[in-house]
């Protein structure tokens, strides 16, 4: 996966969430984004979720995706390049 | 956005021993608000289910000013924001009638789910087209202005 992608994720993650004193070096890779990892919730899912459509025009529609995609910086990445790629 | 506005009044098991509203009632007071606000549009809960959703609350702040106290005639006032994401965000003021002074105000979130439980991410278009109707109407110049 491109460091490039992963990075810039990371930055949009703590850029639109507003996450105080969190650096994107804090944010593993693979590691879980809800729950015992960074923490988000529900309502987190829904920003990040209008903030990838204006970037990156990508749209995850619901919880079932959404599951499969926010796993971790990392599968959102393979998620956002493949579906940029497809269009 | 103009609020919506309804009318209760406080009754004697709704104040603690101090003889204020215990804080839980104001929370019943948004609720009443918020049903009075969708009954107009037909957005009750069962009209949600219809629609094939759920819409449960995931987050509610209340902040308190002045305490509400027995007999008190009080104004529900509520608005929801236009919806930036897939929530619906409501607001809430709890006013004295008899001076309009603000007794506390607060907010509430609601997600919408599918029937089977998936969290939309989107909000559909035909739940769009039902609340455009109730965006029109908060929309409008507030007759008490």
């Amino acid at each position: 996966m491109s460091d490039e992608l992963v990075l810039e994720l990371k930055k949009l993650i703590i850029g639109t969430l507003r996450l105080e004193d969190v650096f994107p070096e804090d944010i593993e890779d693979d590691g879980p984004l809800f729950g015992d990892g960074l923490g988000l919730d529900s309502i987190d899912a829904l920003e990040l979720v209008v903030a990838l459509e204006k970037v990156y025009g990508v749209v995850i529609p619901d919880s079932e995706v959404g599951e499969k995609v926010f796993r971790s910086v990392n599968t959102l990445a393979r998620f956002v390049k493949e579906q940029s790629t497809a269009k | 956005m103009k609020y919506d506005e309804t009318e209760i009044k406080v009754r004697f098991n709704e104040v603690d021993s101090w003889s204020m509203v215990w804080h839980g009632h104001y929370i019943a007071w948004f609720e009443v608000g918020r049903q009075t606000l969708l009954r107009k549009f037909r957005l009750l809960p069962g009209d949600f289910t219809q629609m094939g959703y759920t819409a449960p609350v995931v987050d509610l702040k209340c902040v308190f000013k002045e305490p509400a106290r027995f007999d008190d005639e009080i104004l529900v006032r509520t608005t929801i924001l236009k919806p930036t994401k897939a929530a619906l965000i409501f607001r809430f003021q709890i006013l004295r009638k008899s001076d309009g002074k603000l007794l506390a105000s607060g907010e509430e979130t609601q997600v919408l789910l599918t029937l089977d439980g998936r969290m939309l991410y989107i909000l559909p278009q035909d739940l769009r087209e039902r609340l455009q109707p109730l965006f029109d109407y908060l929309d409008e110049p507030d007759s008490a202005a």
